[in-house]
This record gives C-alpha cells, structure tokens and sequence, in this order.
C-alpha cells in the first residue's frame, strides 16, 4: 500500500480539535436557529471565527507533531468504533475551506443582512443555518475515517446545499434545485450501493482495516465502479453536470461561491479517498484513463461552452464544469505514477492544489459577479461598460481569479499545472499535458472577453444602480490574491499535504 | 547579499515597488514624471553586477537572478531605452485622460522586462515571461482604438499559446536537469543529453519562436506595434521582444553543433527576413514599416542563432547578443523619431530626419554606423558561402525597406511648417540617437567580439558598403512607380487567421447543442449508469 493513512488507533494529542471542528459549526447553527431573526447573522459570524481558530489550531498540531491527528470517539477503537482522522491532505483542505468560508461570510453580510425593522426574513435566516451547515459535513467529510461516517456527511452536505440555490424561492430556482437533490440522490443510492457491499464482504468500513483486507476481485470492483460512479455524479463531472450550471448560475452570489467553490470538493475529496487510501490496490489504469478522460472532455467541452455564454454567472458556472475537468486528471497520472513503481505524490499534490486554488478562485469570481450584477442590475457579458472605473477592485479580482484558472505564475493553478505536467511527462502520458494547456488556451480568452468589456468606457451619465460597499470588494480582490499567491506554497520548508500519509519525500517541485 | 546580489534586487524591486505603488491613487497621479527614474537601478545593476546567483527560496525550491554576458550588455541597451521612452512617456502621458492604466501597465512590462534578462531559474523565468506579455498586451490597449484592442487580444493570445508550448518545454527540461536544479545556466548542457532532446527543442523553439515574431506566427507585431501608443511601441520593438531571444541564446547548447535543428531554424529565419522586407515594402504607415522591419530583422537574428547551433559555436551567443543590442538601440530610437517627426513641421524637420536616415539605414549595414558592427560581429558565423550570400541580400533588402521608410516618414511631418517637437519628446530621442550610436562602438571591443582597427579596413568597410548602395537603386524605380504595389492588409496572414477562428466558433456550436443533449434527465441518468458498468468493466484486470 503506498500511500494509506497511518492506521494508528490511539487519540493524538489535539484530537478532540477535530470532534470541534465538526461540532462547532452545527452547533452555531442550532444556536442561530433557536434565537432566529438578526441574531443568527450575528451567531454565524462568531461561529465562523471560532471555528477558523480550530482548524488553524489542527494544522498546528498537525505540523508539531508530523503525523496525522487522530481522535478515537468514545475510545471504541475500529472496527467497532468510529475514528476521527486528518492527515495532511484533510488538514490542508480544512484550512483552505475555513478560509473561504470565512471570506463568503463576510462578503454576505451585506447580502444577507436581515433588513431593518422586520423581525426574521426568511433568505438571511436560511442561508446563514445553511452555509454553518455545509461547512460542518464539509469537515465532517474531510477527517471522517470510516465510509458510513463519510456517507452521512455526504448526505448532510447535499441536503445543505441544495436549499441554497432556491434561495429567493422564485420557480426556476427550485427547479433547478430539486434537478440538483435528484440526481444527488441517484449519486447517493450508487455510494451506498457500494459501501454496504464492502460492508458485506469485508466486514469493516473502517478506512485503513479496509485498505489491508480489499482484494481486486469482483466484490470490491462492483464497489469500486458504484461508489465512484455516485461520487461523479455529485461532483458534476461531465457528462453528469446536467444539474451544475442552473444551480450554480441562479443561485444568490454567495450561495454560487458556497456551491461551485467548496460543496463539489466534498465528493470529490471522497472521491480521492477512496481511490487512493482504500482502493489503492485495486484501481486499474484503464480504470485511471476512464477518469481522466471524462475530465478531458470536461475541461474542452466547459471551456469552449463558457466562451458562448451570454451571461457572466453561466459564463463562471460553465467554467466550474471545466475545472472540475483538471480535478479528475490527476487520477491517471498518480495512477500511471504508481503502476510505474514511482512516487504518486507530485500528482496528488497537484490535485489538491489545484482543488484549493479553485476553490478560493471561484469564490472571488461569483462574488464578484454579485457585485457586478448589484452595480449594473444585470450581468450581460456583452455589457460590462464602465465597470473597471466603478468597481476598480472587483475587476482586478476578477483577472487574478482568471489568471489563478488559466494557470499564470505565481497563482496556484500554475503551481498545479507544473506538478500535473511533469507527472503526465514522467509517465509518457502527453495527452494529459496537452488537454491541460488547451484549457488554459480557452480558459484565458473568456477571461480577457469580460475584463477587456469591463475598461469600455460607460455612458455619459451613467450612474451604478445601487452603490457596493468598500468591504465586499476587498473580501474578493482578497480571495482572488490567495488563490494568486498559492503557487508560492512551493516556498513551504515541508510538503503538508503529505504528513501523516506514508511516502517518500517527493523531488519534482518546480 | 553581496553587492551584485543587491543590484539585481533593486534593478527588479524598483519597477516593481512602483507598480505596487500604483495602488494608492496619490502615487499613481505622480507616477507619470517618474517612469524615466524606473530603469535606473537596471542599468546600474548591468554594468556592475556579476555572475554570483542571487537565491530567494529553501533547499526544495529557489528563485535565482543573476547576471550573465549576453544578458548584461542587452539590459545596459535595454534599460537606456527605458529610460529615454520612459522620458518621452512622460510628455506624451500630459495629453491624456487615461495615465494611470498606462503607467500601470508600463510598471509591469518594464518589471517583466528586467526580470526575465536577469532570471536564471527556469520557473522564475516563465513567470517573469509572462509578466512581461501580460504587461505588453496592457500597454498596446492604451491604444485606446478599436484596432488597439484587437491587437492586444491577439498579442495576448499568441503570447499565451506561445508560453504553453514553452511550459511544456520547460517541464520536459526540468525533468532532465541534474541535480535537480533548475538554472538556467545548467539548461543547455541538461539538453543535449537529454533522452527527449529533439521534443524539448522543438517546443523551445516553437515557444520561444513565436514570441520572437517567426512567420508564420509573426502577425502579432505589425498590429501591436502600430495600434500602441509611441513610447510603448519603441519599448515593445526594442526591448520586450529581446527576451525571447536572449531566452533562445541561453537555453540552446551552443557546444555542441546541431545542424538537424540549427538549419531549419536558420532557413525560417532568412525566410522571416525577406519575408519582412517584402510586406513592409507594400505597407505606407511609418509604424507599420517598422514593424515589419523588426519582423525581418528578428528573422535574420534568429538566422544567426540557428547557423550557431548549427556550426556549434559557442562565440555565437555573444554576437547575436550582440545584434540584438544594435537592433534594440536602432529600433526603438527609430520609433520614438516616428513620434517626434510627427509633431515636427518641415521648417526643421532636416534636424530630425538626418540622424533618424543614418540609424535606419544603419540597420540595413551603412558602413560605420552600429549596424555595420552587429553585421560585421555575426559574419564569422554565416560564412562567406551560400549563407553570406543571403545575409548580404537580406542586408540590401532592408536598405530598401528603410529608404521606404524615410520618404514614408517625410511624408508624416506636422502640418503647421513651423512646428517643433515639444523639448521633452525631442530629448529622449536625442539621448536615443547617440545612444545607437555610441554604444555598439563602445561595446564591440568591450565584449571582446572584436578591435575597432578590424573594423576600420577599407576592405571591411567596402563590403559594408556595396549592399546599402545597391539596395539604394531599385528605390527610385520603386518611388517613381511604386504606387501599382498592391496594400497587403495589416497584419497581413491574420485574415486568414480570424476565418479560420469564425470557422472554430461555429463548431462551437454543435458543441454547445451536443452539450444541451447531455443534460436531459433521461441522458445524463442513462450516462451515470453506463459510466458505472464501464467503471466496473475497466477495473477488472484479465491477468
């Protein structure tokens, strides 16, 4: 087993971090929910920092200890207990999503703010409980270390997402949302479907119990084939996205940043856990290309879609389609690694990179498309004129967010592109290479189209609809720089992301 | 640091901290009169630094700068070109509305600029690359016209392809470094025991080469340089398209001889310079004629690289340096006379137009000018053959291009005939002209190409002089009957281009409906469930 998670079963010391960052955040949410009204923004907020706390306090320990945290619940050890577990793959996407939810937060305020002189307005009150809530099962999901906890989680998750995009409760946003829980739930009934086989067969969903006992026999692959199969479908990837674009583009700005940047990471990071920490001895590399390729059509289809969008949310929506393209390359890639006999971990890390990198990138772009659209009171591609005088900032976020996705230096799509790269050279598998740079081709002229439509002069007398507040600008532009300054992630004296996995130390960073 | 260490980092620090600067609406306002100080730091930093590695990073991975041969005496040219256009920006910036995204934009080229002539790791040069082009393509917008902003779309989507085939490139080379460094100066040797030598190359040069305005990706230059505005231009032609050929010059193993590369990249390149001379011979604009005068001249340029890859030999770094130096000085003083002129009634336009004829036919070789050295420096390497041959036609090609180029330049004086260039445009061009001048002079001996006596042979400066006196005759047939030359269109092989890219956008089209197909519920469920059983028949393994 090359890469398992380290099966040790004892609590490490700040393992009971881990139980808090699962629990603060429904915590927080049930507080809001009793005390209603205003105050839930209120108790959001303060939740949202505490729990920020947490998860650097995780890293910490994390990075002290050089292995992975672990929390044993009730001191019931695995098979019959259940173990919390971060190893530096959960542990940097707790971080990057704290961060972003913690920006989105801050961005809503002004969004969701309950007006004046009413007691409780339904939208501010739904998405506050709601974005707390999908930040929990996202936690859950990331130190979760059995497959049933993590089949809970997933469950959370998309029953928290999903009223996110029937927010302003107008039909064609609940239909898009039920298209969404639909073909969620299909997702959910294949995942199952596989883990209660494992269950059957190998007696365990304990992750690294399972890791020793699965054999590459018709059990596990019929497992392997369901369970992934359900997780594509939850995480959108062509062809399965029909439900994406609709939800993702009519969502509330900050409900889209929540959906297209952080919830499909959740099955994905699944996903990923599963292939590599339970299946590792399992998965083929036909298997691998199958991924891979679907990921290729998702990168040049979404892309060259994106370009024929006439609306700016679309236009993002279609572009997250692409994106989630360049998540599924690195399959092939560590899998090609492996079966070569060399270290899988560039590919992963380039995955992770390039998870996070869009995910902070994403954000800032819906965001920024909300104040777009609050500013001009639509978001026409065609007519962005006078937009880079009134909203200098969201525009300049809006091109590093860009640059982040076409992968110019220094931003962490880059950083990703060039761990990605030199795995898919390194295995002779150039085809890879050359889908990801024709994305970035195709990625970069839409990017152009909409920041060149945003310097055209406005009209003489041309006034913004209704005036954005300084804060929701910075948050952005602030997002969009992390995701810009990610590629100097490489500067870090250790490799994070694999503390606390069993690997050798990795010698292809650029 | 050490004191070489501390000049790179300030030469690249001071534009940068000024584009950083640029963020507070005070400075940016002050910005404009400081553009000329900016490349101060660079020229110290080129005429004293050394070659010690200036390092910023840990033991995984480190950024380094520093200072080789070739790149010291193209950033000394290159940053007194910055300094004279930063100056001419300066004046020219007090008649428009829009300095601040100018002066943004120039921030970023001229730190891209000096950053990828000093960068010496591979990754710290392709971010600096791209700085440079999306800097570059920043500034051909501040055009303001709708021709600039196609231009810059189409700078910016050559650059942009271009830097792919590079990464690609620059992974492959990566891959194959020893020791797992990444410097540049351990780049050459890495390749020519590279086990995928010949791909490497080839997208190095494809990269590399299209940014260096090769035919037939070369369409970019007649419209950027045209549609930017004249100080940009004069940099853009000058300096910014350098990097990629000093980039050429330090990444190819002039040790050892290639002729399976170096000759085909020596024939695109004579090809590039007749190519250049023949459309710019139909073209009328000042600008435009220029522009295709730097696609000709960095064909032949790229000639001479090619025929020292070819041969194998290791002096041809320094002389085509060298040419390019010329090319830079030349070129950019060329372009800001196009501005001056331009402002200049007939009264003195003769004080203008004199020295603007010697450097333009300068690059076509007039005996002791700076141009009769940059071709006197790269002779040894094309030989006296076949090659010099071509060299020598190439030379008499752009004496005529540029004897277009002066009656066409004549021809765009002021209206008013007493006019006079406003004293802060005409200064810099001034400082320009004696630079383009002076300095090939001064740098032939000091780089060791060569003495001034060699020079100065009347057999020397003989064979200088046939090709510019030849290429002077078939101009007078030319303006006396010239006017029946059909006008190529600007930009001439990108017509077809934009067909071929309309043709793209409907097959777009059928993607777009195919895609909308996939989302219908009874599809996309069929899809998930074929995906799973196909799923599960690739992960049975048949052994």
């Amino acid at each position: 087993m090359p890469h398992s998670l380290s099966s040790q079963d004892v609590t490490t010391p700040g393992g009971l971090l881990l139980v808090l960052a699962i629990l603060i955040p429904f915590v927080g949410m049930l507080i809001g929910f009793v005390f209603g009204g205003g105050k839930a923004q209120r108790v959001a907020l303060a939740t949202l920092a505490a729990g920020l706390a947490i998860v650097i306090a995780i890293a910490h320990a994390l990075v002290q200890s050089g292995d992975a945290v672990i929390y044993i619940l009730g001191g019931w050890k695995p098979p019959l207990g259940v173990a919390l577990r971060a190893d530096g793959l959960s542990v940097v996407m707790l971080v990057a999503i704290a961060v972003v939810i913690c920006g989105i937060g801050v961005y809503a305020r002004a969004d969701f703010g309950t007006p004046s002189g009413v007691k409780e307005a339904r939208a501010p009150l739904t998405f506050w409980l709601l974005l707390l809530a999908v930040w929990g099962s996202l936690n859950l999901v990331f130190v979760s270390g059995d497959l049933f906890t993590l089949y809970v989680a997933l469950e959370l998750l998309t029953f928290a997402a999903v009223p996110l995009v029937s927010l302003d409760g107008r039909s064609e946003t609940v239909r898009s949302a039920l298209r969404y829980l639909l073909y969620a739930l299909l997702g959910s009934v294949l995942y199952l479907l596989g883990a209660v086989l494992l269950y059957g067969v190998y007696g365990t969903l304990d992750i690294p119990l399972l890791a020793i006992r699965v054999r590459p026999e018709p059990a596990a692959w019929a497992a392997l084939a369901l369970m992934i199969s359900g997780l594509l479908a939850k995480t959108a990837l062509f062809p399965l996205h029909l439900w994406l674009p609709p939800a993702h583009a009519g969502a509330p700005a900050a409900a889209s940043a929540v959906l297209s940047g952080l919830v499909i990471k959740g099955s994905w990071f699944l996903a990923v856990r599963i292939w590599f920490d339970v299946f590792a001895g399992v998965v083929t590399l036909p298997s691998a290309q199958m991924l891979g390729g679907l990921g290729a059509a998702a990168i040049l289809v979404g892309n060259v879609v994106a370009l024929r969008q006439t609306r700016l949310k679309l236009l993002i929506a279609y572009s997250t389609v692409a994106q989630i393209g360049y998540l599924f390359l690195m399959f092939p890639l560590a899998t090609g690694l492996s079966s070569a006999g060399l270290d899988s971990v560039v590919s992963v890390n380039g995955g992770m990179l390039q998870a996070i990198s869009h995910a902070m990138a994403k954000a800032a772009m819906f965001m920024a498309a909300g104040l777009v659209y609050a500013t001009l009171g639509h978001d026409r591609v065609a007519d962005l004129r006078g937009l880079a005088s009134a909203l200098p900032m969201t525009v300049l976020a809006f091109a590093l967010a860009g640059a982040s996705l076409i992968g110019l230096p220094p931003s962490g799509g880059f950083l990703a592109k060039w761990l990605l790269i030199s795995a898919a050279i390194t295995t002779l598998q150039w085809w890879w290479a050359l889908v990801m740079l024709a994305g970035g081709l195709l990625t970069s002229v839409y990017v152009f189209i909409v920041v060149v439509r945003t310097l055209a002069p406005a009209h003489e007398g041309w006034k913004p609809k209704s005036p954005v507040p300084r804060y929701q600008q910075a948050v952005v532009l602030a997002l969009a720089l992390c995701s810009f300054l990610l590629g100097a992630a490489v500067l870090c004296p250790v490799d994070v992301m694999q503390i606390g996995r069993t690997v050798s130390r990795n010698t292809l960073l650029p | 640091m050490t004191t070489s260490g501390l000049l790179i980092a300030t030469a690249i620090g001071t534009p940068f901290a000024m584009l950083l600067a640029c963020l507070s609406p005070a400075f940016r306002k002050l910005m404009p009169t400081l553009l000329g100080l900016a490349p101060i730091p660079a020229l110290a930093a080129a005429l004293l630094a050394d070659d010690t590695l200036l390092m910023f990073g840990n033991a995984q991975f480190k950024l380094a700068f520093a200072m080789d041969k070739p790149g010291a005496m193209l950033l000394t040219v290159a940053a007194i070109l910055w300094i004279a256009s930063g100056s001419y920006a300066t004046t020219w910036l007090r008649n428009t509305g829009h300095a601040g995204s100018f002066v943004v934009c120039w921030l970023m080229t001229l730190t891209g600029c000096v950053g990828v002539f000093l960068a010496a790791d591979l990754v710290g040069f392709y971010f600096l690359l791209a700085v440079l082009s999306v800097g570059a393509s920043g500034l051909v917008l501040q055009g303001g016209t709708s021709k600039a902003l196609r231009a810059s779309a189409v700078y910016l989507g050559v650059a942009l392809f271009a830097e792919a085939f590079l990464l690609a490139g620059l992974v492959m080379l990566a891959w194959v470094m020893p020791h797992e460094s990444l410097l540049i100066r351990d780049a050459a040797a890495a390749i020519s025991t590279s086990p995928w030598r010949d791909l490497t190359l080839v997208l190095l040069i494809i990269g590399l080469g299209m940014k260096a305005g090769l035919v037939p990706l070369h369409f970019w230059m007649p419209l950027a340089y045209d549609a930017a505005p004249m100080p940009a231009s004069a940099v853009m032609s000058g300096a910014v398209v350098k990097a990629s050929a000093l980039a050429l010059i330090r990444f190819l193993p002039f040790d050892a001889a290639l002729p399976d590369f170096g000759l085909p990249l020596a024939a695109i390149g004579f090809f590039d310079a007749f190519y250049g001379v023949v459309i710019g011979l139909t073209q009328s604009e000042p600008k435009l004629i220029l522009a295709y005068s730097s696609v000709s001249q960095m064909g032949f340029l790229v000639a001479v690289i090619g025929m020292g890859l070819a041969i194998g030999d290791s002096g041809s770094a320094l002389a085509a340096s060298f040419y390019a130096a010329h090319h830079l000085l030349a070129k950019g003083a060329l372009f800001l006379a196009v501005g001056v002129v331009a402002t200049t009634g007939r009264h003195k336009l003769w004080l203008v137009l004199l020295p603007a004829a010697v450097l333009a036919l300068g690059i076509g070789g007039l005996p002791l000018t700076g141009g009769a050295m940059a071709k006197l420096a790269v002779k040894p390497i094309l030989g006296d053959g076949f090659v010099g041959l071509l060299a020598n036609l190439s030379a008499i090609g752009t004496t005529m291009l540029m004897l277009h180029f002066i009656s066409r330049l004549v021809a765009s004086t002021a209206s008013i005939p007493s006019t006079s260039a406003p004293v802060g445009l005409a200064l810099p061009w001034l400082l320009m002209f004696i630079a383009a001048i002076a300095l090939p002079w001064t740098l032939y001996p000091m780089t060791g190409i060569g003495i001034w006596s060699y020079a100065l042979q009347p057999e020397i400066l003989w064979a200088a002089s046939w090709p510019t006196l030849i290429g002077t005759m078939p101009m007078f047939v030319l303006w006396r009957w010239g006017k029946a030359l059909p006008q190529m269109p600007e930009g001439d092989l990108i017509v077809i281009g934009e067909r071929a890219l309309r043709k793209v956008i409907t097959w777009g089209d059928g993607l777009e409906r195919a895609e909308g197909w996939l989302r219908q519920w009874p599809v996309a469920t069929m899809m998930l469930l074929a995906l799973a059983l196909f799923m599960g028949r690739t992960l049975i393994d048949w052994r």
